[in-house]
């Protein structure tokens, strides 16, 4: 009876396999699926979606609004970057289901950038374009051969937020005119640090090591792989970013982890005196350290320049509407759009008419101590160098690994062994 | 259903109970603290404890957010067609596999139990292809078929009815002529009621909670349920961190309807069918 | 009679012995009772409908899942296996050339692969085990004469109402390695304080915590409803017997619900190996790979992160996907083969 039985479930289970797999090996390798175009009238929809908040709520309804409009918009928000990373990356492999613009998060821009990845996005070049944004920001949306995937929306210029209270403790300066010139350079920033520590003990020097790490490395020309996309860790650039803040690590560094309940907690109990800090960063210090009197914001950030974030718009290939969602992105992306996006959400513009706009009608901003935000942030896109550092297709992905490596550190290992680590999981990623 | 026999239980038992009791309800209890205070006062430290008096505002502006209604409009609906199909059908088909006797039975009840063991994380993507072919994307069939039947439910209702209804009874039904859906309506689903309610409370909260795959299949469209709509509310407008108060309030909302569920299958629950069976 | 299943998942004595002399083989033209009584030669129209009803029903009742299982889970799984053997460019549409056993032997060789294993047995054992046991206690305890018996069946079934990122969110206050309030209350009766998450066994230990939380109550009252089945008259003659409450318990209600029991076990079992919600919830590394060293990473993260890798994410995720699908498989029947041997002893 066993044999029988066992018998029986074999064929059944081949017949069924073998008609399951001749579905599959019809439908299965070719992805390109036919994308007609289809032109929208007045009254059809084009859809977007962005996570977080893109301040986009007022604009797309004032489009809607207009009788002249040449078709409506409807966009979907998804409130985290993780999520909808997780729902685009399914509907890329699946060939469908994504909404005719997507917004794309900077840090991860590179990936997306990759071979085969960019053959899913449409080229959004445009010559009548040029010169619409920041040079780093309208380059970190290109591929290597000049295919534009992205329009910048935002960038994440980096200054130095500051607590002028504890610097005041430590008998340090805390005119931000003055505080700037202590951040020079890498060496000017920690120096400064020792000295702080040692004046206010239980504060640290900077929110968490990931931070500093991820500044530092992004001024190497090539801190993971070369111009030809070789994957290469062990250089002695990647190493001294990596040295410099495994040795501070003790001393300087809150040794949280961004985002975690530990790190919050730190913006409330004189955790930390200083922090690097993107434009979109200043909400979040609001939030979080609401009652928190002190917090400046020194024009200047050691090294050089820094960006940190900044997302873009693209328009997959599976779109029916190419040309409109192109029309629109740009639309997102002029001026106007992005000073308004910046007043409902603070996203910091890549316009350069848009920075120049705002940095013009400067607000000082009360609770940083009545800094001109948008105009240090003006000067702190300019500082960025357009060509550092090189985003591989990889970067992403090692950039996360690095940021491991580092935690590791903070938690206690040995460097050594934690860097063994690294590099081992940088192998595994081809 | 008295229990003459046993005398009611101690201190101990409701000690023990009581106990288990705080440690399942905190959290809930938590998040309706949170829901009922200032925006101000559920992000200070230390946290509150005890309840504020602005739960109702909250809820006001989580109206003004979202489309709660036509949310929980969706999510009844999927939920609730999900719970009675995945009952339904596995009732039978648990039914077949404990008590009726047909050939393959034994490798079809392993095979069944060995589907579980499928990991669903790589599943979205061949489904997603499938069903955004079979335009069902943006629809709540979408949502609704994963969940048709589960093996889960089969193998629970199977085990359950395996000792819970007599052969006697079957036999004495066939025998009195009743069609094989006869005698499973009026044996087999009588026995099988608090297991029913149980698996139909299981799927309902299930289906109600998930959140990943509707996102996928529902994203761009405007059909969205009660999790997908609830998840707006995470995004603090200007950035910054979120507005814990509106979230948690949005969380409580959100969970009301399964707490009147509750209620309502818990008297299904305790009610003790099968003594009645056995002697009727 | 070992050979059926339906023994081997525990139908007990009470019924199997009275199926046993009436069951007909399946399908084969069966000596029933009733044909007995009848002359075999010509059959009515309505005892031949009655018989293709008794023929046919037991498929058609298994049929619907079969066929839901043949478009939601059998159709993906094939697929992926299918897929698991070429290459695929990082958010291709489509898979590129075939690769052969690859990326079977990448996953294989993964030192991260190695450790998710042992991940996820750790927090597998300290889920598992002790949750079967108190849901099993609860549940006797919730099968008496209580005072508002609804509520409190109710009761324990609230942690799973509530969503799982709200949990989430008050198991990170609880076990954040600084601020939280676990290591608060240690410091405050004078322990050290734990780094719960770059302590491997800590990180086990606190994710245990956060799955039996939410599903112990689950499993209670599926084991409830099979107590509620024991017809009372055992308890009654055991007790006449003078057997004590405990003993009852052992003798009588355990056995009783030995189905359900092997239900629960197999259920958590598969469930406990695919654990992946709560680790990724508690994560509170950037890049979630369950810890900085990997201390929690399970193996259905190790797949979900897979998926989202820089090469072949897909087929190697599939690959993944199907080598954990074989350990799964294992391990039930591995649990299988226990219960069975536990059970024949049990009856010898």
């Amino acid at each position: 009876m066993r044999k029988n039985l066992s018998w029986r479930k074999g064929l059944a289970l081949g017949a069924v396999a073998t008609l399951v797999v001749g579905v599959t090996a019809a439908c299965g390798s070719s992805g390109g699926s036919d994308t007609a175009q289809k032109s929208l009238g007045k009254n059809d929809t084009l859809t977007i979606t962005t996570f977080g908040d893109f301040g986009y709520g007022d604009l797309i309804k004032k489009w809607n609004a207009d009788p002249d409009r040449p078709f409506k918009v409807h966009e979907t928000q998804i409130a985290e970057w993780d999520t909808w990373k997780q729902t685009l990356t399914s509907d890329l492999q699946a060939g469908t289901g994504l909404t005719d613009i997507v917004a794309i998060e900077g840090d991860a821009m590179p990936q997306f950038l990759a071979d085969g990845a960019s053959d899913q996005f449409v080229d959004l070049s445009d010559s009548s374009l040029d010169n619409r944004w920041v040079d780093y920001k309208a380059k970190a949306g290109q591929t290597t051969d000049g295919k534009q995937i992205g329009y910048p929306t935002d960038a994440g210029p980096e200054a130095v937020c500051y607590r002028a209270d504890l610097f005041k403790k430590a008998g340090l300066p805390t005119d931000r005119a003055q505080v700037a010139k202590l951040f020079d350079t890498w060496d000017d920033y920690f120096k400064t640090g020792q000295e702080f520590v040692k004046k206010v003990p239980g504060t640290k020097w900077y929110d968490s090591s990931g931070s500093i790490a991820q500044a530092m490395l992004n001024q190497a020309k090539y801190p993971f792989q070369t111009k030809d996309q070789k994957v290469d860790v062990d250089n002695p650039d990647l190493k001294q970013v990596y040295d410099t803040v495994a040795k501070y690590a003790d001393t300087l560094s809150t040794k949280a982890v961004q985002w975690s309940d530990d790190w919050q907690a730190n913006f409330t109990d004189n955790g930390f005196a200083t922090m690097p800090c993107p434009g979109w960063m200043f909400a979040n210090i609001k939030s979080s350290a609401p009652k928190v009197k002190g917090w400046d914001i020194a024009d200047a950030f050691p090294g050089g320049g820094g960006n940190w974030g900044g997302s873009f718009l693209a328009v997959p290939t599976q779109s029916k509407h190419q040309d409109e969602a192109k029309q629109f992105a740009n639309w997102l992306t002029d001026q106007a759009q992005e000073v308004g996006a910046f007043e409902k959400a603070g996203a910091y513009p890549a316009n350069i008419a848009a920075e120049e706009q705002l940095s013009k009608s400067a607000k000082p901003d009360p609770y940083f101590n009545n800094a001109p935000t948008a105009q240090i942030l003006a000067n702190r896109a300019k500082a960025v160098e357009p060509d550092l550092p090189f985003k591989g297709d990889k970067y992403s992905d090692i950039l996360g690994l690095f940021q491991t490596a580092i935690q590791r550190v903070d938690e206690g290992k040995s460097p050594e062994s934690s860097w063994k680590t690294f590099v081992q999981a940088v192998s595994q990623l081809s | 259903m008295t229990r003459t026999s046993r005398t009611g239980p101690g201190f101990l038992v409701y000690g023990l109970l009581a106990a288990f009791f705080v440690g399942s309800a905190f959290p809930l209890y938590w998040s309706f603290v949170i829901g009922s205070v200032t925006r101000q006062r559920a992000g200070e430290n230390p946290p509150p404890l005890t309840p504020g008096g602005h739960f109702f505002e909250n809820a006001a502006r989580v109206f003004d957010r979202i489309d709660f209604w036509s949310a929980l409009a969706n999510s009844v609906i999927v939920s609730g067609v999900s719970a009675f199909s995945v009952v339904l059908f596995s009732t039978l088909a648990g039914y077949s596999f404990a008590k009726l006797r047909f050939r393959g039975a034994n490798a079809a009840m392993v095979f069944v139990i060995l589907t579980m063991a499928v990991p669903t994380q790589l599943a979205l993507i061949p489904l997603l292809k499938e069903f955004s072919n079979l335009g069902l994307t943006g629809t709540h069939a979408a949502v609704i078929l994963p969940w048709l039947v589960t093996a889960f439910g089969v193998f629970f209702m199977r085990q359950y009815l395996v000792d819970a209804i007599p052969d006697e009874l079957i036999d004495a039904a066939r025998v009195d002529g009743c069609s094989m859906i006869r005698t499973f309506w009026t044996v087999a689903v009588p026995a099988a009621r608090p297991a029913m309610a149980i698996l139909g409370l299981f799927t309902f909260m299930q289906v109600w909670t998930d959140f990943m795959w509707p996102l996928l299949v529902l994203q761009g469209s405007d059909v969205q349920t009660l999790q997908t709509a609830l998840d707006q509310l995470k995004i603090a407008p200007g950035q910054g961190l979120s507005d814990m108060a509106l979230l948690q309030a949005g969380t409580i909302l959100a969970t009301v309807p399964l707490l009147l569920l509750f209620i309502a299958t818990g008297r299904q629950l305790v009610a003790g069918i099968m003594q009645g069976a056995v002697k009727g | 009679m070992s050979d059926h299943a339906p023994a081997t998942l525990g139908g007990t004595g009470r019924t199997s012995t009275s199926r046993s002399g009436q069951a007909p083989p399946a399908g084969v033209p069966s000596p029933d009772h009733r044909d007995m009584r009848r002359t075999p030669a010509r059959l009515t129209l309505r005892q031949r409908l009655s018989r293709w009803d008794m023929k046919v029903s037991p498929y058609l009742y298994v049929l619907p899942f079969f066929l839901v299982f043949l478009v939601i889970g059998l159709y993906p799984m094939v697929y992926t296996g299918y897929l698991s053997f070429f290459s695929w460019p990082r958010f291709g549409a489509g898979h590129g050339p075939w690769v052969g056993w690859e990326n079977y032997s990448h996953v294989l060789k993964d030192p991260v692969f190695h450790k998710a294993f042992w991940n996820t047995i750790g927090i597998f054992l300290l889920s598992s085990v002790p949750q079967v046991i108190v849901a099993t206690v609860v549940a006797a305890l919730l099968d008496t004469n209580l005072r508002g018996r609804t509520w409190w069946r109710m009761s324990v079934l609230l942690p799973f109402v509530v969503a799982p990122a709200a949990a989430a969110l008050i198991f990170g206050a609880l076990f954040a390695d600084k601020s939280g309030l676990v290591n608060d209350v240690l410091s405050g009766i004078g322990l050290p304080t734990v780094q719960w998450h770059a302590n491997r066994p800590a990180s086990w230990l606190a994710i245990a915590t956060m799955v039996n939380w939410r599903w112990t109550g689950y499993n209670a009252l599926i084991i409830l409803a099979a107590m509620q089945a024991i017809p009372r008259d055992l308890y009654e003659a055991a007790s006449i017997d003078g057997a004590s409450r405990v003993k009852q318990f052992l003798f009588v209600t355990l056995p009783s619900i030995r189905p359900t029991m092997i239900f629960v076990i197999i259920t958590s079992t598969i469930g406990g190996l695919q654990i992946f919600t709560e680790p990724r919830l508690f994560d509170t590394n950037l890049q979630h790979q369950g810890g900085s060293s990997y201390e929690y990473q399970t193996l259905t993260m190790y797949v979900f992160n897979t998926a989202n890798s820089s090469t072949n994410p897909y087929p190697r995720a599939a690959a993944a996907a199907w080598i954990l699908f074989l350990i799964i498989v294992a391990f039930a029947l591995v649990n299988f083969a226990i219960t069975r041997a536990v059970q024949k002893r049990s009856h010898a």
